[in-house]
This record gives C-alpha cells, structure tokens and sequence, in this order.
C-alpha cells in the first residue's frame, strides 16, 4: 500500500526519465493531428467542388468576426502559460486567475462559434446539409468547438479543486501542465483552420 | 509542481507577453494578406504567404508555449512523426483527387 502510494505522483517516469502521463498525453496529442487532418481534407475536397447547392462556405464566411475569435483563442495560450508559470512559482492566487481568464477567453471563442453558427443558418442560409462543403465545414470546425469546450471544462475542474483545497497540488501541478498542453494543442489547430479554411478558402469557379 | 530537466530555462512572464505580441502582429499580418489579395489579386503568392506565417505561429506555440524546445527529444521525435505523417498522408489524398498539384 505505502509503496503504491509512494509511487503516486512522484515516481511515475518511465526508463526514459519522462513522466509517463506527460508521455501519454503528447503520444495523445500526436495522434489527433490524424483525426484533424482527415477532418480538413474532407473539408479541401469538397470546397471547390462545383454543382452543389449554394451557399458555398466561403461565400458567406465573416473573417473580421472569425479573425476577432481567433484572436481571443490565441490570447488564451498566454494566460494559459501564465498559469502554469504563477504555478511554478507557488503563486496560487495568479494560477487561479489566469485559469480562469484561460477560461473566459476560451468560453469568448465558444460563443462566437455559436454565433457564427447561428448566423450561417438563419442569415446565409447555409445548413449542416445545404451541401457537402457546409457538412465538412460544420463538422470541422465543430468537432474543434467541442474540443475547446472539453478545454474549458478542464480549465473550470482545475479552478474549483483550487479554490476548494486552496492550493493545486503537486499531482494537480502536473494536471495543470497537461490541460495546457491539450489547450495550446487546440490553439495550433486552430491556428491551421483559421488558415486554411477560412483565409485561403475557395468557391468553384464561376461562383462569388 | 512537478518538476523536470530544463525547467529553469523556461522563458519568464514578460517573454511570455513578447510572444504573444508577435503572434498578435503574425495574425493582423495574415488578415491585412487576405484584405490586399481580396483587393488587388495577388497572383497565387497569398497562399505559400499565408502558410509561412501559420507555420511561423505553429511553431512559435509548439516550441516556446507548450515548450517542447525545452523538453526531451523523445517528446519532439513523437510530436514531429505524428505530425509529419498525417502531411504526407493526406498530402496524397489531396494530390490523388486533384485539390493539390505539384508544381503550382
């Protein structure tokens, strides 16, 4: 019993020194630039495929409105690091509220999503099966909505057991570092998305 | 806090805010690239722009914010096949059905 919890938390590396669920989680993260690629691809293909029904994403895409979103989703990485760093340095107070700011700016781009969403439906007109383009561009980019919101789920546990013990813990130090690793990961994704599908994207010609 | 190798060479506070501002500056870039190629056609050259500047950003995040340029090799090693092997996977898909060409 005692050497089991003597090897909780603390002792938990593998041969290669690294602690074996920071391993995990970047083998994890690793592993969903498959999942969000097969995601973008879809969405490449079927983009400039002419012959569907109008509205073509593109065609109705708000890019100040996207570029305001991403700018906040951006921003989160900050206060994100931030944390983890008043973390390091036992500054409890300043992890609680960067945490939370990670949060709120991270909530600021889910609503946005949900505006944006709203408003391709009602105003543009364009369903989650107007066409393929709009399907692979729903499920895209929600698939990443729901990516966030698991973030800002995690961000919220981290800031209740905080505020409930009045400190995070070792063992939760590491939680801390692996929800911000999970978080700058959904960052960077968006990163690509905002690039290549919002920026650089394209309707058949003879459509726009 | 667990603690690892290297982690007094992470970057402090104000670097943190320094990098922001640059990814800050990198995205108002990419906007202004979309508005003046909209504006004036840019003859193809917004797009390997708009890609620099993203793996500029990607980079950026990856290396100094989830600080794998801190980190074990091994964790970059796996990061970096993961990466590069769902590119070119799905560099292939799109060359096959034609969203892509080589050589423009």
């Amino acid at each position: 019993m005692e050497a089991a919890a003597a090897m909780d938390h603390h002792d938990q590396h593998e041969s290669t020194g690294i602690d074996h669920r920071k391993l995990g989680m970047w083998v994890f993260l690793s592993s969903e630039f498959l999942f969000f690629g097969a995601l973008i691809t879809n969405y490449l293909l079927y983009q400039g495929q002419p012959g569907f029904t109008r509205p073509y994403p593109a065609e109705i895409y708000d890019i100040p409105f996207t570029s305001f979103s991403s700018f906040a989703l951006l921003m989160s990485s900050l206060t994100m690091v931030l944390a983890h760093n008043a973390l390091a340095r036992h500054d409890q107070h300043a992890t609680r509220t960067w945490l939370l700011a990670t949060a709120m700016l991270g909530s600021v781009f889910l609503g946005g999503q949900v505006f944006e969403f709203t408003e391709f439906v009602t105003v543009g007109g364009m369903k989650l099966t107007t066409n393929p383009a709009a399907s692979a561009f729903f499920l895209l980019t929600g698939f990443h909505g729901f990516h966030v919101l698991l973030g800002v789920l995690m961000l919220l546990t981290l800031y209740g057991i905080s505020r409930r013990q009045g400190e995070l813990s070792e063992a939760s130090g590491l939680n801390l570092e692996l929800v911000g690793l999970y978080w700058h990961f959904v960052d960077i994704i968006w990163i690509v998305i905002f690039t290549v599908v919002y920026l650089l994207a394209s309707v058949p010609a003879g459509i726009g | 806090m667990a603690t690892h190798p290297g982690e007094h060479h992470h970057p402090t506070p104000l670097q943190y805010v320094k990098i922001a501002i640059l990814l800050a500056v990198l995205t108002i870039i990419e906007v202004a690239l979309f508005y003046v190629n909209e504006a004036a056609d840019m003859g193809g050259w917004d797009a390997p722009l708009l890609i620099i500047l993203a793996v500029i950003k990607f980079v950026i995040v990856v290396g100094w914010y989830m600080h794998l340029r801190f980190e074990s090799s091994m964790l970059s090693k796996f990061f970096t096949a993961g990466f590069i092997l769902a590119l070119i996977l799905y560099a292939v898909v799109l060359l096959a059905f034609g969203v892509i060409a080589l050589g423009g």
